[in-house]
């Protein structure tokens, strides 16, 4: 047999344009395969963000209503999470992890092309489910029974089912991603590189791959007994058999807050790396920037009631999610503190890279402060499920995760591609987000104070309404053209040929994945030099300056 | 031309947003005027959070600001080192201690304010409410068994106690003045309270993904004179509880003259004309697997409420009243 496949299949078949991507198992490949394909779904959940925003931009609008709009802002959810945010920060893992700590590959190269291929299926079968009888998932996208469940009234057909098949896919993709990632850091790391020598953003991956191990397992618990009573006509979620649908929001969000933080975390891994890099100087406080990220880990998992604040818990039970959901605000606010002090007496250079960074510490800071609010149980029965919790949360995601993101590909596209992202056109994108941005989200949160709920289709107040729903409508334009300006930034870089080449370290920076050539050769490195402190390229260099030439 | 009618269309809309702005209470800024004593202390709350967040935002983005200009690099090259800073435990501590200070703070007032939040107030004779939140109205049961569609009166004054119950998926039940939210979660009663200090209406609507009409299920809290209240109750609400079926629960889906919307027309339906095929298709909904079919609507609902709603229904609605019964139902 082996001969006859050898025969069939030229030797060199693997190494086509094509057929190189599809079987690579090369962890830069399998990283760049997952930013490019979260890109593609971040195009994709946008466009479904701008269909909500052009329905709600007046009052009784009839462009897309009812079970549609519920389609839409089930799919825009579930997307931007699952296939927008946690893959391209797992890509970023992927791509940067074992260059960051001198290693030639991942600890399990199979397993890892494994996840990717996985995530690519669990997207394609979220995606499918447009297709399906009954059109897809439209309870949500924590789908809370009863109205996951398979009632006439609630969601019949199949969406709900290709909804809870995806979220199975993308958990095993997810956890066995994670299993990799900590491996690879725990045994991989090049000579010299303690844990305090580490950069920050690997020490931000550790700590998201844990968390992964810890919350999904709940994810898929939770979802899986949906599937049961779905399928096999248990009760689990069935109050007028027995069942509880409190039990379920439990479940989820035991999950769903964690995840918050390993959407979030890597992000705040890659501002430790810009930030220094920009500032020409050493991150303030490596150690309080490192044991926060785990402090903050550890409370996430302590916290996850106050998104049921009002489900009529016991006054207590409020009570210690409020204190424990403050206390994970303890910590993020030394990182923020500490990236800001990292900025002092810098001098500071405002490439693309370092304008999204600085973006994200003020877009992010709002998003914190606006969560005291919400973690202050009183004040939560009254903004929860408003307008003012979509401002909340999309400040953390979009003005945090987004703009942490977009900083990263600035700043590693270099060393992904070998060329240079535009800057002129970096800087437009930048500012045509952030002003996008602020337009669409700051008016939702007077929106939720007025007492626009979240997740209806239209609304009948004119005045306030109408006109803080159309300056975030307008915002959401905005947005989709600095996307659009982003894309155009590649097309020019890439198809045209016209991105500048990079050496292997345009930035000065101070991590190893900058030590070899831009894009790395297959094997990372052909040597990694000893590692004496969190900054190994700049030991090199100033070993190479004092040398006498 | 253009380039004169672009700063005109911008003032134009300019003005019109701060019209806006200014000819609403408060802009946004604040949760809506509390009119009962639990919205008034979550506002308390929600003060101090907005004043102590306030200052750490401000402090925060100007700091950012500043030390962005202030340390630019000003054509310095790239290879130009800053300040080797590594830290600075001093500092550090601090900026961990003020926050915890600063929460330890907010969650002591949260504390201190939540007794007449959580509680209502002792000692009165509170009115006994039970809210059912259904796919898409909500229905009220009065303590001497009236029932309303809808909207829900009291008497000012009054302490109303609720219990939020659902049987069909979980609703939220929020009037923004008068409080915070509760889940309507099938299975399980829950219960809040509020106290309308004045005489008035005040609306809100379900702030939980409950369906495809998520979007029309609103409700509205009207306090009036003790009088009008049991006149309301022991009167009114009996005889007019067909109509209020029909405009608060059919009315969503099939317009106010079953001349369709999101469902289908139904003001010529034979179905109308049938006590007992309405009450069918009523009681189980449209049993099928494409999502938006019609739910069923009438969970506990009395014979006399069904008499009442198939008799206002043939009258009013059916060839849209015209016939005025002329098919033997």
């Amino acid at each position: 047999m082996a001969a006859r496949s050898e025969a069939a299949y030229p030797v060199g078949w693997k190494s086509g344009r094509v057929a190189s991507w599809l079987v690579t198992v090369d962890h830069k490949r399998i990283g760049i395969l997952y930013i490019a394909t979260s890109l593609m779904w971040f195009v994709a959940g946008g466009i479904l963000a701008i269909l909500m925003r052009t329905q709600l931009a007046t009052p009784n609008e009839h462009f897309l209503t009812k079970n549609s709009y519920n389609e839409v802002m089930t799919m825009h959810g579930t997307t931007m999470i699952f296939l927008v945010v946690i893959p391209i920060l797992a890509g970023f893992a992927n791509f940067l992890v074992p260059l960051m700590i001198g290693a030639r590959d991942m600890a399990f190269p199979r397993l890892n092309a494994l996840s990717y291929w996985l995530f690519l299926l669990g997207g394609i079968v979220l995606w499918l489910s447009w297709f399906s009888h009954g059109g897809t998932a439209h309870a949500g996208w924590w789908s809370y029974p009863t109205l996951s469940e398979d009632f006439p009234w609630a969601s019949p057909g199949h969406g709900q089912d290709y909804w809870i098949l995806s979220i199975h896919i993308l958990t095993l993709s997810s956890l066995l991603g994670a299993i990799n990632f900590i491996v690879t850091i725990h045994n991989m790391r090049a000579p010299g590189m303690t844990w305090m020598r580490m950069p920050l953003f690997v020490w931000a991956i550790e700590t998201y791959a844990i968390l992964l191990l810890v919350a999904l397992p709940a994810l898929s618990a939770a979802v899986t007994l949906l599937l049961l009573d779905r399928t096999v006509g248990t009760h689990f979620f069935i109050p007028s058999q027995g069942g509880n649908i409190v039990l379920y929001q439990h479940m989820f969000w035991f999950f769903g807050h964690p995840e918050v933080y390993v959407m979030v975390l890597p992000v705040f891994g890659m501002i430790s790396e810009i930030l220094p890099v920009f500032s020409r100087k050493p991150i303030f406080g490596y150690k309080a920037v490192a044991f926060s990220t785990i402090g903050i880990a550890f409370f996430s998992m302590l916290v996850w009631a106050h998104h049921m604040f009002t489900t009529g818990m016991p006054v207590g039970l409020d009570s210690f999610f409020m204190i424990s959901s403050m206390t994970v605000a303890v910590p993020t606010g030394v990182k923020i503190f500490n990236w800001i002090a990292t900025t002092w007496r810098g001098n500071l250079i405002f490439d693309t890279p370092m304008l999204f960074a600085i973006g994200f510490i003020a877009l992010f800071t709002m998003g914190g402060l606006s969560g005291i609010f919400l973690a202050a149980f009183p004040v939560d029965w009254l903004v929860n499920d408003s307008y003012y919790v979509v401002a909340h949360f999309h400040y953390v995601l979009f003005g945090g995760s987004a703009f942490g993101f977009f900083g990263g590909l600035y700043y590693w596209w270099p060393k992904m591609f070998g060329r240079m992202l535009d800057e002129r056109l970096g800087k437009w994108h930048f500012w045509l987000l952030f002003v996008g941005f602020n337009m669409t989200f700051l008016p939702q949160h007077m929106l939720g104070l007025l007492g626009m709920v979240r997740r209806i289709y239209t609304y009948q107040h004119g005045g306030l309404w109408e006109v803080y729903n159309l300056i975030s409508s307008v915002g959401s334009g905005v947005m989709a053209l600095a996307t659009l300006v982003f894309l155009i930034n590649i097309y020019r870089a890439h198809v045209l040929r016209k991105g500048v080449r990079a050496g292997n370290d345009p930035w000065l920076a101070d991590t190893l994945e900058w030590y070899t050539t831009s894009p790395p050769p297959a094997h990372n490195f052909d040597s990694v030099p000893y590692v004496t402190s969190a900054r190994p390229l700049r030991d090199l260099r100033r070993r190479l300056a004092e040398q006498p030439q | 031309m253009r380039r004169k009618l672009l700063p005109l269309v911008f003032a134009v809309l300019l003005a019109l947003a701060t019209a806006g702005v200014a000819g609403a209470a408060n802009g946004g800024f604040t949760p809506v005027q509390p009119a009962s004593p639990n919205a008034v202390h979550i506002q308390h709350v929600y003060y101090l959070i907005l004043g102590f967040t306030a200052a750490i935002f401000v402090l925060v983005e100007s700091l950012l600001v500043v030390f962005v200009w202030k340390y630019r690099s000003r054509g310095r090259a790239r290879a130009v080192e800053g300040a080797q800073v590594h830290g600075h435990t001093r500092l550090e501590l601090m900026w961990t201690a003020g926050p915890v200070l600063i929460l330890a703070i907010i969650a002591a007032f949260v504390f201190y304010q939540l007794p007449n939040v959580d509680s209502a107030p002792a000692a009165t004779d509170p009115i006994h409410i039970t809210i059912e939140g259904h796919q898409y109205y909500w229905q009220f049961d009065y303590p001497n068994g009236a029932r309303s569609i809808g909207t829900l009166h009291v008497p000012v004054g009054a302490v109303v106690d609720l219990s939020v119950v659902s049987p069909d998926v979980i609703h939220s039940w929020w009037i923004p003045a008068l409080g915070g939210k509760l889940q309507a979660i099938p299975g399980r009663t829950n219960h809040t309270w509020f106290q309308a200090k004045s005489m008035g209406t005040w609306e809100g609507q379900c702030a939980q993904l409950c369906g495809v009409f998520h979007a029309s299920m609103r409700g509205a809290v009207q306090s009036e004179s003790q009088q009008a209240y049991r006149h309301y109750v022991d009167t009114v609400a009996h005889e007019t509880i067909g109509a209020q079926i029909w405009n608060g629960v059919c009315a969503t889906c099939h317009g106010n003259l079953g001349q369709g919307g999101y469902g289908p027309d139904i003001s010529g339906s034979p179905l109308l004309a049938s006590r007992s095929s309405l009450l069918g298709i009523v009681h189980t909904g449209v049993d099928t697997s494409r999502p938006g079919a019609m739910p069923p609507v009438g969970d506990g609902w009395t014979t006399a409420e069904f008499d009442a709603l198939a008799a206002y229904v043939k009258k009013h609605i059916y060839k849209a009243g015209a016939a005025g019964g002329t098919s033997g139902g």
